[in-house]
């Protein structure tokens, strides 16, 4: 582990009931890169996730997010940690502008009305649609109102679950515009996908999981994307 | 530790749910219309109590003053007896559309009277009283179950789960939070109506205190209950409302189950004199004392009142025309005959009682519901203290009867007034009485 | 062609309730708990029928082995009678445990029943007890509720109802079958049920009455199984519909039938008959005491009495003149004692109909009157017995007073009180006794039954209207 890494995993195993879910991980992750997991269904990218948010306990090795193991410093951890889930279900009965202050009230942070405009007005959501209940938010506004949430918990990591899933193409580049400009200011950012192609615009590193083994890894060059060919023949590949 | 801010935001979430102020209003509406009605029959109850009383009394000056010796004024004049309705009864009815609370006693036989009952319309008793013990035992469960059986289901459900815990900075804090929220609210609109109506009617203060108790005590163990099987691991991927189904079953088993099963076995296990036999006993050894000597019925009455022994010669002259000394001690012959097989049908409706006090641990319903009608005082214990109260103003009866009768003094209405008169008790005993006569 | 479907639909949903536990669970037990009330209650009837027919063969006995003895003293003897259960009350006891089993019959009195079961029960059977007919109408709804509350909103939450509709399913044919197992499934607590009445059918009790009996609770269950696809259909999510049965069975089956009793209670208070008393006496007051024969208000009859045998005393009489005073004074004083219980029965049928009334609100309070009228176990029957005692009462009373005026001298009667030998002397002969018929308590004819059931059979057809105007909306509502 590089005194760099923000998060890393470190021979990183999950074993449930006599079953190797994770096996032997070895990855990190630096500051304001961008990391995206990439796996089919089944692969083990949720109980990664689960174990990096402090949601499960590695059976052997360890997973560490800003130099403190998650298993054994699993608050503090949370405190600097934001988290996207897949569904993004907030409470369908109160407004996008409600839901981001009862979960910053739950986080025990406090932050102006004005910051809290400015993190929606950051992610693009409509000012109109501020004081509408979130039932009636397409997936990409409420995928917004997320990360707008995420934004003003100025969490320097954050955790994302296969955020472009259910997303049209327009809001898909929206996204990951704003993906890399917090990866430029700073943020680390850990996404879980099988989507190759977003992956490879917005990733600095790429890591292909398979049955809970890594199965291949790339890195970007400079600032040319990350080839697409070779990432989807790799993980194609292995399935055929 | 959970912070006022806390509790405010939970407040706040809460209470945006429309389904919450529903139910919270429901509750209260049922928490004060039961506890109306029973106001209501009590304030009945207490009229009745004091037009009988005064009917009484003219009706036994009217024997008074109209008859001539003492033995007939003892078979005519009758005595009411009553347990009013104590302070918290319209809270909790209890026994007492079951059990009878008025008789009009006189210096008869007692075996052939106590068992007469002015209750209520059987049907209505049949379909059972819709009071704040009904509501606070049986209903208020079900409300909890509906507001909190899916605390967590609900957000696992809706994927909110994981996102809850990692985002809060005391996860703890936010369930314990929803939870208090819910359940503070729940138990003041179901009190408040009940304070009200307890100082409206007279009820000392530490009693609704412990009916407070009580009823806190009740939703604290459904709380309980609800709270850690919708917590349990083994449950954790059940949808909310297979939670739900686990939570009425254990609801059905405690309310429904357990108590009728109880009571099977009990009447199975408890040996009961059949009511039938005490009666029929009776009457056959106060008419057989017809046709036996007079002696025989002496030797009997002598055994347990040995300071009349003097007294039981008959003189016509002297007496009146009829031997009445002789017929009242054949009566309380006739109650001696049948004393053992009354006290043992007495003694086993106590001590089923008192079994079903420890099935109560059991079922929190039937606990909840056996410690308020004890706090009211309509329990079996209380309606059998009212019983044997009327036991002892017989006894007492018979004691002013019996001097009057056997020492013979002349006959006047001024002798009537130290005639024993009926003082309910408002503090009533339960104890078993006890054979020995003075 | 519909049925085809709609079978095929109902087999998957018993698959489906087969391979949940939840659903296994509650069939289970429903299945073990009616079966359990069943046997229970049957010995429990059993066992009071017995004892109660001993006492009244006991009771008969006793009079008739009476010595002679004055006929007064008889009055004052008096007899017991002892209601027996009727048939029914297997499945529906009704008001048998609370009102009380014995009646003591005497002269100059109506005394009130004694010794109700109720009283031996220390408060255990006050919200539930574990009769057949509790289970049917309070438990079984529930146990169909928690089995059949996400039979449509399931499909559609899963996706497959767009799925099925999409194939050529009709609405009707999907809602039949998920009625159909529904049905199915509860026919499961009616079958006990049904098994009793087969039973009691060959025993005493009217074929259609027993007939009609059935019919009323297969039709309850048959509703609930309706409501419940219907409103299945018609709430979007499972959890919705479940919120929703579970307070709608809280209200109908726990909530208003006690609210029934609240209100009557408190709509139209009955005196008692503690008060009642006070007013029979005052007004016996006025007709004199029948002990007493030189009582002034006897003066007329005795005047009567006199010119009629054309005599000048009353020691001239071939009639025992106490004798006519008694006959007299006790049939005045029933009719007195009648006319007051007549008028506390008619207030306590006021009470019970309101109550009745809210069957309108409720079917479960519906079927509890169609259930206990039938059964015989309601109050009308226990009114029934109440004046047929009455009956028998007076029946023997005047009997005796007959026997009195007849066969007793009036000298050697008012003289009994001189001495012993005198007392031995003013008796009659024991053979009297005998005039006291056997008292043995039916419920009342079936059409009697039949017709005071018939408001609240037309409550329960108001419910099966109602929940076929539920079917059909949520048929036509019925969209992915």
């Amino acid at each position: 582990m590089t005194a760099n890494s923000v998060i890393s995993a470190n021979a990183l195993s999950v074993h449930i009931d006599q079953r190797t879910i994770l096996d032997n991980l070895n990855f990190e992750v630096g500051k304001g890169e961008v990391f995206a997991l990439l796996g089919g269904n089944g692969a083990g990218k949720s109980t990664t996730l689960k174990t990096f948010l402090g949601l499960m306990k590695p059976s052997t090795g360890s997973a560490s997010v800003m130099g403190l193991s998650v298993a054994e410093h699993t608050n503090e951890v949370q405190k600097s940690v934001a988290y996207l889930p897949e569904s993004v279900t907030l409470y369908g009965h109160l407004s996008g502008l409600e839901n981001i202050r009862y979960f910053l009230s739950v986080a025990g942070i406090e932050k102006s009305d004005d910051e809290v405009f400015a993190a929606l007005r950051k992610v693009a959501l409509q000012k109109a649609s501020w004081n509408n209940a979130l039932s009636n938010y397409s997936k990409g506004m409420r995928q917004k109102t997320a990360i707008a949430l995420a934004l003003l918990r100025n969490a320097p990591v954050l955790f994302l679950d296969e955020p472009t899933s259910g997303l049209d193409p327009a809001a898909i580049d929206e996204f990951n515009a704003l993906v890399s400009e917090l990866a430029a200011n700073g943020a680390t950012i850990f996404m879980v996908t099988h989507d190759v192609y977003g992956a490879c615009q917005v990733a600095h590193r790429i890591v292909l999981l398979s049955n809970g083994k890594v199965t291949g890894s790339f890195e970007r060059v400079g600032d040319t994307p990350i080839d697409t060919e070779a990432v989807h023949a790799a993980f194609a590949g292995r399935k055929a | 530790m959970m912070r006022f801010t806390d509790l405010k935001r939970e407040a706040g979430f809460v209470f945006g749910h429309r389904q919450i102020k529903l139910t919270l209003l429901v509750v209260f509406l049922l928490s004060t219309v039961s506890l109306w009605s029973g106001y209501a029959e009590m304030q009945e109850q207490q009229a009745t109590i004091e037009r009988l009383l005064e009917k009484d009394q003219i009706e036994r000056e009217a024997v008074i003053t109209h008859q001539s010796n003492y033995g007939m004024v003892a078979y005519y004049a009758f005595h009411l007896t009553y347990a009013p309705p104590s302070p918290l009864a319209f809270a909790a009815v209890g026994e007492r559309d079951v059990f009878p609370w008025k008789h009009r006693i006189r210096m008869l036989a007692l075996e052939g009277q106590i068992y007469e009952s002015d209750t209520d319309n059987p049907e209505l008793a049949f379909l059972g009283r819709f009071d704040f013990a009904f509501v606070t035992s049986v209903l208020l469960p079900l409300f909890i179950i509906l507001l909190l059986y899916d605390l967590k289901a609900k957000e696992r459900e809706a994927r909110r789960f994981e996102l809850l815990n990692v985002t809060a900075r005391n996860a703890h804090a936010i369930w314990s939070a929803r939870a208090l929220v819910t359940l503070v609210p729940l138990a003041l609109v179901t009190l408040i109506p009940f304070v009200f109506f307890g100082l409206v009617n007279g009820a000392s203060l530490p009693s609704i205190l412990t009916v407070c108790a009580i009823v806190i005590g009740n939703i604290a163990l459904w709380s309980g209950i609800v709270l850690s099987i919708g917590a349990a691991k083994r449950f954790a991927n059940f949808s909310a409302t297979h939670l739900a189904s686990i939570m009425l079953g254990v609801w059905i088993v405690t309310t429904v189950v357990v108590p009728v099963t109880a009571h099977t076995l009990i009447n199975a296990v408890v040996e009961t004199p059949e009511g039938g036999d005490i009666v029929l006993t009776q009457r056959e050894a106060v008419n057989s004392a017809w046709d036996k000597p007079v002696e025989a019925t002496w030797r009997a009455f002598i055994a347990t009142h040995p300071q009349w022994a003097d007294y039981t010669t008959f003189n016509p002259g002297r007496d009146s025309s009829f031997n009445w000394k002789w017929y009242y001690a054949f009566q309380q012959v006739g109650d001696q005959a049948a004393s053992e097989l009354s006290q043992g049908y007495q003694a086993a409706t106590l001590q089923k009682d008192t079994i079903a006090s420890y099935v109560a641990l059991l079922s929190p319903s039937l606990l909840s519901q056996r410690l308020l009608s004890s706090a009211a005082n309509t329990d079996v214990k209380a309606m059998v203290g009212y019983e044997n109260d009327v036991r002892a103003f017989h006894q007492a009866l018979r004691k002013f009867y019996y001097y009057h009768l056997f020492k013979a003094p002349e006959f006047s209405q001024e002798n009537f007034e130290a005639l024993p008169q009926f003082t309910p008790n408002t503090k009533t005993s339960h104890e078993n009485r006890t054979g020995k006569e003075e | 062609m519909i049925i085809n479907v709609a079978k095929t639909i109902c087999a998957d949903q018993w698959r489906y309730w087969l391979r949940t536990k939840v659903a296994a669970t509650v069939l289970m037990l429903g299945a073990i708990l009616t079966l359990a009330a069943l046997v229970v209650n049957a010995f429990h009837i059993e066992e009071a029928a017995h004892a109660r027919e001993h006492l009244q063969t006991e009771a008969e006995a006793r009079f008739k082995a009476q010595p002679d003895k004055h006929p007064h003293r008889m009055v004052h003897y008096g007899h017991y009678v002892f209601r027996a259960p009727t048939p029914l009350s297997v499945i529906e006891p009704g008001v048998d445990t609370y009102t009380g089993k014995a009646i003591f019959l005497e002269g100059h009195r109506q005394n009130s029943a004694m010794f109700a079961q109720q009283r031996q029960s220390a408060g255990l059977t006050r919200f539930s007890s574990l009769t057949p007919s509790f289970l049917a109408l309070v438990l079984a709804p529930l146990f169909i509720i928690l089995i059949g509350y996400g039979s449509v909103s399931r499909e559609r939450e899963a996706g497959t109802l767009t799925l099925l509709l999409s194939q050529g399913t009709s609405r009707w044919q999907l809602i039949l079958g998920k009625l159909l197992a529904l049905i199915s499934a509860s026919s499961l607590f009616l079958l006990p049920l049904l098994l009793a009445c087969l039973y009691v059918a060959f025993s005493s009790e009217s074929p259609l009455v027993v007939l009609l009996f059935c019919l009323s609770y297969a039709v309850y269950f048959l509703l609930w199984a309706t409501v419940v696809t219907a409103c299945s259909a018609l709430f979007e999510k499972s959890s919705v519909s479940f919120i929703v049965f579970i307070v709608i069975w809280m209200a109908v089956c726990v909530l208003l039938p006690r609210l029934g009793s609240s209100v009557a209670t408190n709509a139209a208070p009955s005196i008692g008959k503690l008060e009642a008393d006070f007013k029979v006496e005052e007004k016996l007051r006025s007709l004199g005491d029948g002990h007493d024969v030189n009582d002034p208000a006897f003066k007329k009859l005795k005047e009567d009495l006199l010119a009629k045998y054309n005599v000048d005393s009353v020691d001239d009489l071939p009639v025992n003149f106490r004798g006519v005073v008694a006959q007299y004074s006790e049939g005045r004083q029933a009719k007195v004692l009648n006319e007051f219980a007549e008028k506390r029965m008619g207030e306590e049928l006021e009470q019970a109909y309101i109550a009745r009334q809210f069957g309108w609100l409720s079917p479960t309070v519906a079927v509890r009157a169609i259930s206990t009228i039938l059964a015989g176990t309601s109050l009308e029957t226990h009114h029934r017995f109440l004046k047929e005692a009455e009956a028998l009462r007076l029946e023997f009373v005047q009997g005796l007073n007959k026997v009195h005026v007849e066969k007793l001298d009036y000298t050697l009667d008012m003289n009994r009180n001189a001495s012993e030998e005198a007392a031995d002397k003013a008796v009659v002969g024991a053979d009297n006794w005998a005039l006291l018929s056997e008292f043995s308590f039916k419920p009342e004819a079936e059409n009697t039954r039949i017709s005071n059931a018939l408001i609240y059979f037309l409550q329960q057809f108001f419910w099966v209207c109602i929940s076929a105007l539920l079917l059909k909306a949520a048929v036509r509502r019925l969209n992915p």
